[in-house]
């Protein structure tokens, strides 16, 4: 088989299916990743639209341009777009496109949940922008503090859009996260050791890993909020037990570590076109990954310093103020790194440079004042001033769109295959620059001047006419910018000319390939030997091509790939993909039913669309079955490797371990949130407790033993070549003995509307019951899956998977019954 | 998967016990918890005894990143997990001076 009739045969394979069906069907990451990016940056704009309203408003004292009810949405629509339908899904975009073809490999770990994610995010966003053209748009700011949010001061349905339609498209993110973190760790190129990572793959797996533990508790919250709204359960009342600080402590816990979730891709871009650009190498390689995981950390002991002036006592903001402080030392290496990298090499000043120039200069004044508000008194002078709010613009438009802007450029040459051919890009970054430095430093201004941000207007007596006028003449001046790089790259892809491969002469394997990107990646996968392969081999695109690598030789129809030992990156696994189709869709869509439901307070319909949900997630898992074993599979090399569905840990074990660390962290947090009500909250202890049970707590500690004891049982069993039956029956049980004791707990607690205790004892036993549920129906599958002949003594990968779940569910059934119970056994 | 939780492990312990401190100080706050022991003011005590905690923990990380039989055999991941090691120890010494310095309840 020749170059030519490789490439035809794997795009008959890999490619999605033709005309419009294919939008729908895909599971093409280079398809879905283009799809993310177009959507992303249609957010952008109409972020950016609403951020011109904003200054329009504010450029006159006395405005008449929107009344105080329409700007208040305008304001919160502008940061919600911004924060969560653009930062994040870019971020998810830049990385669905990018990581396989950077990692030498042909697609992301679960093709199907990168479509899924997609549609989610899709369908919420719409939500979100239906609400605004309806002028039901949340309106309470990005952060959506209660009391304001409450059901008191806010009944209408403006604050169930972002607490649903965020949650909705969080989904996205926490998929997208999973899928990043398992592709990082097992889909690389043979060869490829962790030392030998691109940089790009590193700052991508410690934004998934904070992704995943940063958005549990924003979902927590919003859930909790929803359900006082809904139902009238007291959490943030304080009357009835509550706290509305609980919603800032589970609010900043996200939204700290969520500037962080935005910085680091950018550093990654940074870290990936910078040496490009300066033709040279990345300077401390292993400094910068040791300043990205350390930031990845410390940003998740920040939170309290949003929460400066809630009359924390002062011990408690001298441990986040130092935190705060100390955040900017692994930020300063990688700065210095950049430097350094820069010193070492020998800079050209193409398009993606002049974006890089502009995020040192721009991020650099946005951290020196992020460094000035981590200062306790400082903060509680410029607290709620548009100083906080010109401040945060630099980190996060000079951490972010600037990097963003320069990975554009960069990689545009990749998506199109073509040259660029007008200049209209250099004109449009002076004109960003400019434009963003009068808007912001104007906004630092007119805040130390006292200036509170989010007033929809002022008097001329304030005196801060003049500085909102040349402020509001910056915005424009930036929005014209913004829109010439939109024509400049408009232009590049419909009009200019075919570009060479490798236009930059980088070194890493997204260049040895065709551009624009086959479906398939590579014909053959890479051996790396190095961390920039193509300086050692600059003939490997070719060398691929002509299938010399790993798996060049299409079989069977199947979309095949290789994962690898995490450390070494020595081939462990053979993984046949599945192919085009509408699940992921049509689940995202049915998943959108359920939060409609809740949104619409139609709640007949709730059943129905997790019933849906169900049955279509059984279908997903059903189709990756096999009824007979495959063998060890060659792969080239004279290499031969068991085949995923025939090892305890296939993909799907490292997924779910990844899903339920997300999972454990929502959990952590709602028992977090029970002891600082607990601890914190007025109207504490409750005038009654939970009537304490040892029959109920016995016989639900019973189940949480028993069931895991058994599903292990099972693994065993079936490994040994024996029958899994007894095992499963006996899990299935221990699952019904819990359902009963937290059906218990839950008929048992006190109306969960009198106060904030019963409200959170109702929670936790509706979370336990919904993982029984779960336990219970993966128990059922696989017993349907021994049944039809699925399962045998090789084809084992998906008992391990079942068990990890069913371990979980008996670690959080205990500790839900333990929380409930224990109290009352001890009054 | 090791030498991931070698790079991870001593910044997770960083965070994990930052978090236990400010728990026990809203604990100590919350509840009112006075008295004496040692000369010293119970709460103090309890602080300092946490604060003192974290860095013994952070140390004994460190010695075992540098442990031959602990450490990672590839020089790289051998690097980093030090540094992060170092980072975790700097940060539980910084982050929680505030215990022996600063009004607890005030």
């Amino acid at each position: 088989m020749n170059a030519l009739q490789r490439h035809r045969r794997l795009t008959t394979i890999w490619a999605s299916d033709p005309g419009l069906r294919g939008w729908f069907t895909t599971v093409n990451h280079t398809d879905l990743g283009r799809m993310f990016l177009m959507a992303s940056f249609f957010f952008f704009i109409v972020a950016g639209i609403l951020a011109m309203l904003i200054r329009a408003q504010l450029a006159t004292p006395h405005s008449a341009f929107a009344g105080p009810e329409i700007y208040n949405q305008i304001f919160t629509m502008h940061g919600v777009i911004m924060m969560f339908l653009f930062a994040i899904p870019t971020f998810e975009g830049l990385v669905v496109y990018l990581l396989p073809k950077i990692l030498g490999t042909r697609d992301l770990a679960f093709p199907r949940l990168t479509a899924y994610g997609f549609w989610c995010y899709i369908f919420g966003g719409t939500m979100m922008l239906v609400s605004m053209l309806l002028g039901i748009a949340p309106d309470g700011g990005w952060f959506m503090y209660p009391p304001l949010t409450g059901p008191l001061y806010s009944p209408g349905i403006n604050t169930d859009f972002w607490l649903i339609g965020i949650t909705f498209v969080e989904i996205s993110a926490i998929a997208a996260a999973v899928e990043i973190t398992v592709s990082i760790l097992k889909y690389r190129a043979p060869g490829m050791s962790l030392d030998k990572m691109p940089i790009f793959a590193w700052y991508a797996l410690v934004t998934a890993l904070m992704i995943l533990t940063g958005f549990p508790p924003l979902i927590l919250g919003s859930v909790l909020l929803e359900v006082e709204r809904a139902f009238g359960f007291p959490f943030f009342q304080a009357d009835l037990g509550g706290d509305s600080l609980l919603w800032q402590h589970l609010f900043w816990l996200f939204g700290h570590p969520e500037v962080y979730i935005i910085f680091l891709p950018a550093a990654g871009v940074i870290s990936t076109v910078l040496p490009v650009m300066c033709r040279t190498t990345l300077l401390g390689y292993g400094w910068i990954v040791a300043a990205a995981v350390a930031l990845a950390f410390l940003s998740f002991g920040l939170w309290v310093h949003h929460m400066f002036t809630t009359g924390i006592p002062h011990m408690g903001l001298a441990f986040f103020s130092a935190a705060s402080t100390l955040v900017a030392v692994p930020t300063g290496v990688q700065i210095f790194a950049w430097i350094g990298t820069m010193w070492r090499g020998r800079p050209e000043l193409r398009m993606p440079m002049l974006h890089l120039l502009g995020f040192f200069v721009t991020f650099v004044i946005g951290g020196l004042t992020g460094v000035m508000v981590a200062v306790v008194p400082f903060d509680w002078q410029a607290h709620d001033t548009a100083f906080i709010t010109a401040h945060l613009h630099y980190v996060l438009f000079g951490g972010f769109v600037f990097p963003v802007l320069a990975g554009l450029y960069y990689w545009m040459p990749h998506v199109t295959g073509r040259k660029r051919f007008f200049r209209l890009g250099e004109f449009a970054f002076g004109m960003i620059f400019v434009g963003f430095h009068v808007t912001f430093l104007a906004m630092h201004w007119v805040g130390l001047l006292g200036q509170r941000r989010r007033i929809p207007t002022y008097a001329p007596e304030d005196g801060w006419t003049a500085v909102n006028l040349i402020s509001s003449v910056g915005s424009f001046v930036m929005a014209i910018g913004i829109a010439m790089v939109l024509i400049d790259v408009i232009l590049n892809v419909v009009t200019a000319v075919r570009g060479t491969r490798n236009p930059w002469g980088a070194g890493t394997l997204e260049w040895a390939m065709i551009q624009p990107a086959p479906a398939y990646n590579f014909a053959s996968l890479p051996h790396v030997t190095e961390r920039d392969p193509l300086y050692g081999t600059p003939d490997m695109a070719l060398r691929l091509a002509r299938g010399e690598g790993y798996l060049g030789e299409p079989r069977r129809d199947w979309r095949e790939t290789v994962t690898v030992d995490i450390a070494s990156g020595r081939p462990d696994f053979h993984v046949i993909y599945p192919a085009n189709t509408r699940l992921p869709i049509v689940m995202s869509a049915v998943t959108g039913l359920f939060f409609l439901s809740l949104l619409l307070k139609a709640y007949w319909i709730t059943p129905f669309a997790m019933a849906g949900v169900a049955v279509l997630a059984w279908r997903w898992v059903w189709s990756l079955g096999r009824k007979e074993d495959i063998g060890p599979q060659a792969i080239g090399q004279d290499i031969t490797v068991p085949h995923a569905a025939q090892v305890a840990r296939a993909p799907g074990w490292w997924g779910s371990v990844f899903l339920l660390t997300a999972n454990a962290t929502f959990f952590g947090s709602l028992l977090f949130g029970f002891a600082f009500l607990w601890t914190v909250a007025p109207g504490w202890p409750p005038t009654e407790w939970l009537p304490a049970s040892l029959w109920e707590l016995g016989l639900g500690l019973l189940g949480a033993a028993l069931a895991p004891a058994a599903m292990h049982g099972a693994s065993r069993a079936l490994r040994r070549g024996g029958r899994p039956r007894l095992g499963l029956a006996l899990a299935f049980g221990g699952t019904g003995m819990l359902a009963v004791s937290v059906g218990a707990m839950m008929l048992h607690t006190p109306p969960p509307v009198e106060h904030a205790y019963n409200a959170t004892l109702f929670v936790l036993g509706g979370y336990a019951m919904f993982h029984v549920t779960l336990g219970a129906l993966m128990i059922g599958f696989l017993a349907a899956r021994v049944r039809r002949g699925y399962a045998s003594a090789a084809r084992q990968s998906e008992f391990p998977i079942v068990t990890l779940w069913i371990d979980y569910l008996a670690a959080v059934g205990a500790l839900a019954l333990l929380a409930g119970h224990l109290p009352g056994l001890l009054a | 998967m090791r030498d991931v939780i070698r790079i991870l492990i001593a910044p997770l312990v960083w965070l994990a016990a930052f978090s236990a401190v400010y728990g026990l100080h809203g604990l100590i706050c919350g509840h009112g918890i006075t008295g004496t022991a040692l000369g010293l003011p119970l709460p103090r005590l309890l602080l300092l005894a946490a604060y003192a905690l974290a860095i013994l923990l952070q140390l004994a990380l460190l010695a075992a990143l540098y442990h031959p039989r602990v450490s990672a055999t590839e020089g790289f991941t051998r690097f980093v997990s030090r540094a992060t090691g170092w980072a975790g120890l700097v940060a539980a010494v910084w982050t929680l001076l505030p215990v022996a310095v600063t009004s607890y309840c005030g």
